[in-house]
């Protein structure tokens, strides 16, 4: 069920990463302050905006989750917010790269951007040990729902802090009174952020893809076990 | 070689090239790793899968082994014949 449509949706992943690519290489011009080095910025800044945006979509499927009673919004959830932490990942060590040939340093801890991802990282690398630390399986989803919407909240509150305090190094880019990228260089970047999210749609589905399967076996195992108990059960794509 | 790889820009020897490379390089290995991930937990999907089939096959077997009394015995179908798309129909009584 969650494999459907799969295929044409990497196929679309690969052309949209492909021209991307493309235009990052080829067509954006090469930025007169950081030269080269600014390419980086095609693949830093659409990683932690999706990155957060899935944050955000974790947190609005675990409202549905809570409101509905549906067990297949809590496994959205947890797949959201899975794929966002690796995304995080991604983030967190391109923009170090990008800080270390840029600004000299792997990492500056009076920057409010950059310790402020940091925080909503470690934040959701809690999420693990927090959901698989209850055992009863109706009350972690509950209780994961909960967190998934706590730190959904957070992630924009926290956005905002950092676009409103002073920024020491890192670059401010748009709404910004220079008036932000130039025409060719906003193409490349709408495009890095489209093919970034085809590419977090494709795993989420990917992920579900895999969680549904494994659930589908468990279910074949408990069956095969206790065929007349199981037979009649409803089975939600496991979380593991 | 092509031409246009040849026609296109080589990433510069300097200092920017090499952490714009780094970067992306950094960006593939993550996904590797993730695709690398996912395919054990296929292949984990995969030996259960494997697993449960044979159970399946043990249980249909042994009915039908019981069924299959003497003067009987040939009008029975075979393992795979029985776990074959409406291979089972049919098959006992």
């Amino acid at each position: 069920m969650y494999g459907k449509g799969l295929r044409p949706l990497s196929i679309a992943t690969v052309i949209a990463f492909a021209i991307t690519l493309s235009l990052v290489f080829f067509y954006a011009p090469i930025e007169a302050d950081q030269g080269f080095l600014q390419k980086i910025f095609y693949l830093h800044v659409p990683l932690a905006i999706v990155a957060l945006c899935g944050f955000i979509v974790g947190g609005i499927f675990a409202v549905l989750h809570l409101r509905r009673d549906d067990p297949r919004y809590d496994a959205y959830s947890y797949v959201s917010i899975h794929i966002s932490v690796i995304f995080a990942v991604g983030a967190l060590l391109t923009g170090s790269i990008w800080a270390k040939g840029s600004w000299g340093h792997w990492w500056v801890w009076n920057e409010p951007t950059l310790v402020s991802f940091l925080i909503v990282f470690l934040l959701y690398a809690t999420y693990y040990p927090f959901r698989y630390a209850i055992e009863d399986r109706q009350r972690q989803a509950r209780y994961a729902s909960v967190f998934a919407i706590t730190a959904g909240a957070f992630v924009p509150l926290n956005f905002l802090a950092v676009r409103a305090s002073a920024s020491l190094v890192h670059p401010r880019v748009f709404a910004t009174a220079e008036g932000g990228l130039p025409g060719s260089m906003m193409l490349t970047f709408l495009c890095a952020i489209g093919s970034m999210a085809l590419l977090w749609t494709t795993l989420v589905k990917f992920e579900l893809s895999a969680k549904s399967a494994q659930g589908q076996m468990k279910r074949l195992r408990r069956a095969l076990d206790a065929p007349t108990s199981a037979a009649t059960s409803r089975i939600a794509p496991e979380v593991h | 070689m092509p031409a246009w790889l040849f026609a296109a820009p080589s990433i510069p020897n300097d200092v920017g090239g090499k952490y714009v490379a780094g970067a992306y390089i950094v960006f593939v290995l993550l996904l590797l790793i993730y695709v690398a991930i996912m395919g054990m937990k296929l292949a984990r999907i995969e030996r259960d899968l494997r697993e449960v089939a044979e159970i399946a096959e043990s249980r249909t077997a042994a009915p039908a082994a019981d069924q299959a009394a003497p003067g009987r015995g040939s009008q029975e179908p075979s393992i795979s014949d029985s776990l074959a798309p409406g291979g089972s129909r049919g098959g006992g009584a």
